[in-house]
């Protein structure tokens, strides 16, 4: 990269910086929650109704965050043996064995000992293995799951039915009695519709920085940067802070975009990505691609806090319940599979992509269960140039790098053909 | 071997690939099939409409997997792998609709790989409530009912009458009671009925026209309660973890050739686990649906709020004299792998002895689970 372009980026990189002070503090107060005599609530990424626990004062815990974090530290592999050593198969889910072996008495990760959940909130949106999961904790923990059932898309139109939205708002509805009493506090419905006003303001200006990937050059990537900036619309939504956050990303970019710097020297190849990334190699799998000056310009992994791109939802303060449901049900992993392929097609289409990666993971059959037949259907249907890698997002011993890597320069060899890149 | 038994064992070796009874089924009558990916369908809805309902349980082994190799990951169960081929190939074609649930991730994804690749067929998902203690669940699921109705009549079924629906649940209550008693057979003496015997007039189930099927399971029943046979020793096993993918027989056989009687296990536990229904509810539909919602028996599955998995499972052995368990988990089954260490946790404060054994619909060799099978007999006989 030449140095003033690499200056340029650098002081055009302020973001990250910024979501990783977001992030510590938030696994800070997390540690410093029961001495402060608040109650600590375990929530899941996906369908992620943190407004319901900002209005209880309910300190959220996200177990596949903080495994994510652990593992991008590097400290998966102790966490999945302790649980394999208690007789977790190799073929479970790695968040699950490191959610439940740090939830082990005497246990430390790599961000410090994680509290004990007092209320487990199933919202079970996108993945069944957030049910097995919670059941494990309750059985080790004696925490009591509260639970919010959300229908899965079925409909291959996308078409949801207004009894869906209904079932989900009546449930939140009926939880609160339950949160009242986990947390001693009373429901107050104003406050309720503040947090979700500041959430419909971090959503829309997070909506518009993934929309960013549609210009050429794409000022940032839309995949391993976005994985940094998702962070504070899934664990401090809710909040100015998040407001703030997404507010300066969108001018960071803004302003990249006017100094035409992004993160690689050029913008070679645009790429769209799908699946969750390989956290322990995070930097050398990103670097494989950044290397060949490819940048993502839209991926679908951001989106599993929610569809934020594809009109699906708007958080309301005047249809609280309801639009808190709407954002339920659309999260990606909760959308049929001939939803997720179309989406691909029409991230390729709108972004202007060369390509589409599928990170494949072993851990994550909601995610991988059919990645092969979206390959299926983007190449031999549609003749779009598809990769398709298996690995895993936590697991180390599931990643291998030298086929990795040749996988890649391959794919990127038939890039340049049809593009006619020398 | 007996009328009934030549029946079962001929439509359960049917049940795997070629579906000719289905294909009889539709020749002769006339009307339209619903396949069924387990595990819990409710069939009274789909037979009050004039369709025959049917269990897809996989190939098992009967079929190579080539063309759902390239469509699926290899970390993958078998079932799904395979049931997948045998829409591909066309083996399926008899069922006007294929019916998915929310059971797992798998199952979830393969309805809709499933659609993008049979477009021209009915591919349903029906989503099962997993707040079952919400007073909105029941109400929910007899609205999933009646949008799966609505797809059904489009795909050539009869509107569903509330009068042909309680007909179609007194004959499936009749079909479960019966099973049932199978069961208790199996339960009280076990050395009158071999695993392979019980499996076969099970797994007829799922694919018979009930009416059929509850006639020859009376004539079996019959047949069986006459049977003379003197008890023999074996140690009283409980299997779980076998409730979606179908174990290869031979695993089964050879437990039993171990030395253990399977008192209770869960194969086509789908089948019967709704139990007694009332058909003449008011509104037999929504007492459909609450039976699915308040069943208090736990099953892999459904999640259900107040179900305690280790109070039942240490009630279950005793209640049945249970010795040891066998976890029998399909390999990559995740549901079977989370209950395996719940269960495990409560057997092993318990002081109950315990296996786990992987499977896989196209293993070939059994030795090394007899072993296991073998040496985990031996030390329950000699502890």
């Amino acid at each position: 990269m030449p140095q003033e372009a690499s200056l340029s980026f650098d002081s055009l990189d302020k973001a990250k910086r910024l979501q990783g002070e977001i992030t510590k503090r938030y696994f800070q107060s997390l540690t410093a929650a029961h001495k402060e005599g608040k109650k600590i609530g375990y929530g899941f990424v996906m369908a992620n109704p943190i407004e319901f626990f900002n209005v209880f004062d309910i300190v959220p815990l996200y177990p596949e965050v903080t495994s994510l974090n652990i593992s991008y530290r590097g400290g998966a592999p102790p966490l999945i043996a302790l649980a394999e050593e208690e007789g977790y198969s190799t073929d479970a889910c790695g968040y699950v064995k490191m959610g439940v072996a740090a939830a082990t008495d005497n246990t430390s990760t790599a961000i410090g000992a994680l509290p004990k959940p007092d209320v487990l909130l199933l919202t079970y949106s996108g993945c069944q293995i957030y049910i097995h999961w919670w059941e494990q904790l309750h059985y080790q923990t004696g925490a009591p799951i509260l639970t919010i059932d959300v229908p899965y898309v079925r409909e291959y139109d996308g078409h949801v039915d207004p009894h869906d939205v209904k079932y989900v708002s009546a449930q939140l509805q009926e939880a609160i009695p339950e949160m009242e009493k986990v947390s001693g506090k009373r429901f107050d419905e104003n406050r309720f519709k503040e947090v979700i006003a500041l959430s419909a303001k971090a959503w829309d200006l997070w909506g518009q920085v993934v929309e960013m990937g549609k210009l050429r050059p794409t000022p940032f990537d839309a995949y391993f940067e976005s994985i940094y900036y998702m962070a504070p619309i899934t664990i401090i939504r809710g909040t100015q802070e998040a407001v703030d956050f997404y507010a300066f990303l969108l001018d960071e970019l803004k302003e990249r975009a006017s100094r035409g710097v992004g993160p690689t020297a050029e913008e070679r190849y645009r790429l769209v990505f799908e699946g969750v990334p390989n956290y322990p190699f995070f930097k050398k799998f990103w670097n494989l691609f950044r290397q060949n000056n490819a940048r993502a310009v839209a991926s679908t992994y951001p989106k599993v806090a929610g569809m934020v791109d594809t009109g699906s939802f708007r958080m309301n303060p005047e249809r609280p319940f309801d639009s808190i449901a709407e954002y339920m049900i659309h999260a990606y992993c909760n959308w049929n599979m001939p939803m997720r392929t179309r989406l691909l097609e029409k991230y390729v289409r709108d972004y202007h992509a060369d390509g589409v990666v599928i990170h494949s993971i072993k851990s994550c059959r909601s995610f991988s269960m059919g990645e092969g037949d979206m390959r299926e259907y983007l190449a031999k249907d549609r003749d779009i140039p598809t990769l398709l890698i298996e690995s895993d997002h936590v697991d180390p011993r599931y990643y291998s790098e030298a086929q990795i890597k040749n996988r890649v320069e391959a794919f990127f060899e038939t890039l340049a053909l049809r593009k006619g890149v020398a | 071997m007996s009328e009934p038994l030549d029946t079962f064992a001929r439509v359960m070796d049917d049940s795997y690939v070629t579906y000719a009874t289905v294909a009889d089924w539709k020749k002769q009558h006339g009307r339209p099939a619903v396949g069924y990916f387990p595990v819990y369908f409710p069939s009274e809805v789909a037979h009050a409409m004039g369709y025959l309902p049917v269990g897809i349980l996989g190939a098992s082994g009967r079929v190579g997997l080539d063309m759902a190799t390239a469509h699926t990951q290899s970390f993958v169960c078998s079932i799904s792998r395979s049931v997948f081929q045998l829409g591909l190939q066309g083996n399926l074609d008899m069922m006007d609709v294929l019916v998915f649930s929310n059971i797992c991730d798998v199952a979830r994804n393969l309805s809709g790989i499933t659609q993008r690749n049979l477009p021209n067929r009915s591919i349903e998902y029906l989503h099962y409530p997993i707040n079952n203690t919400s007073a909105h669940a029941a109400e929910y699921l007899r609205g999933e009912y009646l949008r799966l109705a609505e797809r059904m009549v489009a795909a050539g079924g009869h509107k569903l009458e509330t009068e042909a629906l309680r007909k179609s649940m007194v004959l499936f209550n009749r079909k479960r009671a019966l099973q049932e008693e199978l069961l208790a057979i199996r339960k009280n003496t076990p050395w009158v009925v071999p695993y392979t015997e019980f499996y076969a007039a099970l797994r007829a189930g799922a694919t018979l026209p009930v009416e059929t099927y509850v006639e020859m399971l009376e004539s079996y029943l019959t047949g069986v309660r006459a049977r003379e046979s003197r008890s023999k020793d074996g140690v009283r096993v409980l299997v779980l973890g076998n409730f979606c993918e179908q174990p290869p027989l031979p695993l089964m056989k050879s437990v039993e050739e171990a030395g253990c009687y399977v008192i209770q296990d869960e194969a086509l536990v789908g089948e019967r686990w709704l139990g007694q229904m009332d058909p003449r509810s008011a509104d037999p539909l929504l007492a459909l649906a609450q039976g699915y919602v308040q069943n208090l028996e736990p099953m892999t599955v459904r999640f259900h709020p107040t179900v305690d998995k280790q109070a039942d499972l240490l009630s279950k052995t005793q209640r049945l004299g249970i010795e040891g368990v066998i976890f029998t988990s399909p390999k990559f089954c995740e549901p079977a792998l989370y209950d395996y260490m719940i269960g495990k946790a409560a057997l092993d404060k318990a002081g109950i002895p315990y296996l786990h054994i992987e499977y896989e619909e196209s293993m070939s060799s059994f030795e090394n689970a007899r072993t296991m099978v073998e040496t985990f007999t031996e030390s329950i006989l000699f502890d």
